[in-house]
């Protein structure tokens, strides 16, 4: 293989071991490339002196201290959550499968109660389409509940993931899970001082539909 | 009782499906990979303190010198290996193999340490402004003298964080190329490309310092 001048850069760069072996006999007869390439390799050399080997027992007395309160968190955890636990013995799919039954039968639900109202008393028909009746709230409620519940559970079996985000895109997944759940616990404090305001149910619908995406990702992450 | 020595290291099996250039690179499986890291990854993977403690004895020590030319001082540097010892222990369903321990512990001390330079830049009071000289600080380091190191660890707490990753696992701890790529889940070329410029860079900065 024949290494010019011009090639230097591309040599260095791509570090090929033919390349760089043609480059080294170049720079025997080229001063110019010579000097780069001594230069280019005084760098590694003085490189190799920043490396610290230095042993530092205290500090594995601390990461042990710490091993070992996380080991006893994890087991009170596991108590806890028994079910949780339960949950994650159940394959992935059916998890997911789970989660959008809830999910189909929250829509049908909110659905069915926007077309399904009762008498319309002295309340205007425009302001009648954007409340909910109480027998449709209680339904919606309960629809609900099963499809937070569901949630939970995906949240539960992503927790751990979430808690060790080391790569940057689970780390953008734990925010974002953050933010829908600081933005759901707003739009639920708002239902509850308006319990029939079928847009504000919808809201939340929309949102809890986007953190069950988010949560489904984030399991499908390695 | 696990057997100590240098452990192979391989890729990660690809996260997404989007074409992975490291995918013809070749997969260390159980059956290739020494009987004792085996060992050692199953209780790792079974949360055994006693595999935590072999392996902070096998890659501690170089964990923390990474920490440590990322963070730029010791105590830091310190906390990183620290965090990155727990969140190995609570990801540890996570390991699948795939990787060497090594490459697995030191993607999570170099992502520890990339969180914590963000965390300092959104908090710049809390930033070190001038890297610590281990030589002052700590004597007997050991660490040869070179003209030039001065210069250099100052010049590299000046790089950016891309290329000054890349130029501390490949010229600083002797990572292969291959290595840093499963570490920062990027390709091999892209690793050559960040040390280029890395180099690049310092050559132009020691050069005005001189």
């Amino acid at each position: 293989m024949k290494v010019e001048c011009k090639d230097l850069e591309r040599a260095l760069r791509e570090q090929e071991p033919a390349e760089l072996a043609a480059l080294e006999s170049h720079a025997k007869e080229c001063a110019a490339c010579r000097t780069e390439l001594e230069e280019w390799n005084e760098l590694s050399v003085a490189a190799r002196t920043l490396q610290r080997r230095e042993e530092a027992p205290w500090l594995w007395t601390k990461i042990q201290a710490r091993l070992k309160e996380e080991a006893q968190a994890e087991q009170e955890r596991g108590a806890r959550w028994s079910f949780a636990w339960l949950w994650q013995g159940f394959a992935a799919h059916w998890q997911m499968a789970a989660a959008t039954v809830a999910l189909l039968a929250l829509t049908v639900t909110s659905a069915w109660m926007l077309t399904q109202r009762t008498a319309p008393g002295p309340v205007t028909p425009d302001a009648e389409r954007r409340l909910l009746t109480d027998k449709t709230l209680k339904e919606t409620e309960t629809a609900e509940a099963a499809y937070v519940q569901s949630i939970e559970k995906l949240a539960a079996l992503a927790q751990p993931k979430l808690a060790n985000a080391n790569t940057p895109l689970l780390a953008n997944y734990r925010e974002k899970l953050l933010v829908l759940d600081a933005a759901i616990a707003d739009c639920r404090r708002q239902a509850e001082g308006n319990k029939y305001n079928a847009h504000l149910r919808r809201e939340l619908t929309t949102m809890y539909q986007e953190k069950q995406r988010t949560l489904e990702e984030v399991l499908r992450e390695n | 009782m696990y057997i100590e020595g240098v452990i192979g290291t391989q890729p990660f099996v690809k996260e997404r499906s989007l074409p992975d250039p490291r995918e013809s690179a070749p997969r260390q499986s159980e059956s290739t990979r020494p009987a004792g890291e085996v060992s050692l990854a199953e209780a790792y993977a079974g949360g055994e303190l006693g595999a935590f403690e072999q392996l902070y004895k096998l890659h501690g020590a170089r964990m923390k010198s990474v920490a440590w030319n990322l963070l730029g001082n010791e105590t830091d540097a310190e906390d990183a290996v620290q965090e990155a010892f727990l969140k190995a222990y609570r990801g540890r369903g996570n390991f699948q193999g795939q990787a060497s321990l090594a490459t697995w512990l030191h993607r999570i001390v170099v992502n520890t340490c990339l969180d914590a330079r963000r965390r300092a830049k959104r908090h710049p009071e809390d930033e070190a402004i001038e890297p610590e000289t281990p030589d002052a600080l700590h004597p007997s380091s050991g660490t040869p003298h070179h003209p030039l190191r001065m210069a250099l660890e100052k010049s590299v707490a000046r790089l950016g964080a891309k290329q000054r990753t890349a130029f501390v696992l490949f010229e600083v701890e002797g990572f292969s190329h291959a290595e840093i790529a499963a570490m920062l889940k990027i390709s091999e070329a892209a690793s050559k490309n960040r040390l280029f410029e890395a180099k690049r860079e310092l050559r132009e900065m020691l050069k005005r310092t001189e």
